[in-house]
């Protein structure tokens, strides 16, 4: 069955959105990319008056503040009204000096003129306008830059799998700067990296956009787009970009408010660069290419590791066990007391969640609770199990009965270093010494959250 | 009448002034100024740093359109030409001027008859 609204929304109202933010930006900042070689040069060295009519023209435009196409424009009309003045006044009778006094003089101070021409080139109209074209800019310029730093993105992901693997082949390891998320790896700065570019992208199209429309020099602009932009983007870097997280991917997610808001200043009277055909070809070639280097590359993670199988089989003794604590008699734990247990995924709070069926009572046992240990990654040269450098739990959760089943949530994704654990219960037996209930269970967990979430996770 | 008076009696009216000579037809700003001082036989000639804000602040309420093109003689002009929104301003500002005018007349005259 066709959504047929979520469709022409993604297939008709995204595109149409993406166009009409693009046309926008284009037809306003025309009033920007054209500067006085357009209109030629206002006075021409040794026309009639020319020093003067410079001089007043010079500082008529100190004072205009608008895009360079108005000040052109401006200054162009003015030159035209100067030369006929001063050439109706010679026919009056006047001398060539006194002329072009006297026709300086009929246009009033240059400064006051100047500030009166701004006034009525922005008008609240045009502001009004300015800021909201700038968001509606701001909102495609988004879409696109997301659009166009994935592409950027992925191509440097490839060449950077390409290059690690070849470095992994002859021996050469890098830091792993890959993060982990149910099992897959991916590359957090992936995602950043689309993010800066699109944070860039709607900056300067928000600039350039309600420069054009506002008709505001684009530096005075800037400074309230770059101060939305630190705003949105500061927020989005700090508290919204959610994932797996390490100090790198923090370190450049802390980035993107910058990039977004050196684009409202730098070169920001330059056009932005056109996407013609050959940027296009560029892009799909890359998507492709992309395509076939996963295929080529899958299995080899950026650290140059590559996936290997588990351990089949393995002693009791391997897994260390002993070092949380002996495992209770059967005089005091009959065989059968725990039928089973494991862990998994708890949706409602995103933890992890561990748990036994309890068969009998668990009399004369206190204090009974999961403890989580740092563990040894299970591969092919170990089952996983313990990690003995370790002589303590890193975290502990009392047990809570609900029915048969006894359980508890552990939050290793908020954790920066959980990696590999182990789950064992243990509880107090009746000589006041703890004792392991079972033989537990591992995984393996990486943070995942904000970049907040990471700078305030506890070690 | 002295160019002080003058001038005083011209603030606010400038906008008239442009909408009434461009009602005629497309002109450049050195021609709106002489065509503002001859259709008013001398009486009223338009400050020209007032004029060119005036004419800008009507381009931008769109009142008036302007474009670049080739003169009869010299080079590229910026013409202005009057819209619709122009034409419908211009109608405002000629009833409030005759409202104006038909007052002040009265009451100038009042005095003038005292």
């Amino acid at each position: 069955m066709i959504d047929w609204p979520l469709a022409i929304v993604l297939f008709g109202g995204g595109p149409a959105f993406l166009i009409a933010a693009v046309a926008l930006v284009r037809r306003s900042e025309r009033r920007l990319g054209t500067g006085p070689d357009e209109f030629g040069p206002p006075v021409t060295p040794g026309q009639t008056g020319a020093v003067e009519i410079s001089a007043y023209l010079h500082r008529m435009s100190t004072e205009l503040r608008l895009p360079a196409a108005d000040v052109a424009e401006v200054r162009a009309e003015l030159a035209d009204h100067l030369r006929d003045s001063i050439a109706s006044l010679e026919a009056e009778g006047f001398e060539l000096d006194r002329a072009i006094g006297e026709a300086l003089g009929r246009l009033g101070p240059p400064a006051e003129l100047g500030r009166q021409l701004r006034a009525a080139h922005q008008s609240t109209r045009r502001l009004l306008a300015g800021a909201g074209g700038g968001v509606f800019a701001a909102g495609g310029g988004f879409v696109l830059g997301y659009l166009g730093g994935s592409v950027l993105a992925l191509l440097g992901f490839v060449a950077v799998a390409a290059v690690v693997a070849l470095l992994g082949l002859v021996g050469v390891r890098l830091p792993d700067i890959t993060s982990h998320d149910d099992g897959n790896t991916i590359n957090s700065l992936l995602y950043v990296t689309a993010v800066a570019v699109a944070a860039a992208t709607a900056t300067r199209y928000a600039v350039r956009t309600s420069a054009g429309l506002s008709r505001r020099a684009p530096r005075t602009v800037a400074i309230f787009w770059a101060v939305g932009g630190a705003l949105v983007f500061g927020w989005l870097a700090i508290f919204g970009m959610r994932g797996p997280q390490s100090w790198l991917s923090v370190a450049v997610e802390l980035c993107v408010p910058v990039v977004a808001v050196a684009s409202a200043f730098v070169r920001i009277e330059r056009p932005m660069p056109h996407v013609g055909r050959w940027a296009l070809i560029v892009g799909l070639s890359a998507v492709a290419v992309m395509v076939l280097a996963l295929g080529l590359f899958a299995g080899v993670s950026t650290s140059g590791g590559a996936g290997t199988p588990q351990v089949a089989e393995f002693q009791m003794s391997d897994l260390h066990l002993d070092t949380v604590a002996p495992m209770a008699p059967t005089t005091w734990l009959p065989e059968g007391t725990i039928t089973g247990g494991g862990w998994g995924s708890d949706p409602a709070s995103g933890g992890t969640s561990v748990g036994d069926t309890i068969a009998r009572p668990l009399s004369n046992w206190t204090d009974v609770r999961f403890e989580a240990w740092h563990a040894l990654p299970m591969d092919a040269a170990s089952p996983g199990g313990i990690d003995t450098r370790y002589s303590a739990p890193f975290e502990v959760q009392p047990g809570i009965l609900n029915g048969n089943d006894l359980t508890a949530v552990f939050h290793f994704e908020r954790l920066r270093d959980a990696g590999p654990w182990w789950v064992v219960l243990t509880a107090v037996g009746p000589d006041g010494h703890r004792y392991r209930l079972d033989n537990g269970g591992g995984g393996e967990s990486y943070f995942s959250g904000s970049a907040w979430d990471w700078l305030t996770a506890p070690q | 009448m002295s160019d002080r008076i003058r001038t005083q009696l011209l603030k606010g009216t400038t906008t008239l002034l442009v909408l009434t000579v461009l009602h005629d037809g497309e002109l450049y700003g050195y021609e709106i100024a002489q065509r503002i001082r001859e259709r008013s036989g001398g009486a009223f000639v338009p400050s020209e740093g007032s004029l060119y804000p005036a004419l800008h602040a009507l381009e931008a309420d769109g009142a008036l359109q302007a474009s670049w093109r080739e003169s009869n003689r010299g080079p590229r002009r910026r013409y202005y030409k009057i819209t619709k929104t122009g034409l419908g301003m211009l109608e405002a500002h000629a009833q409030e001027w005759a409202a104006f005018s038909v007052g002040m007349a009265r009451a100038v005259g009042g005095a003038n008859q005292r």
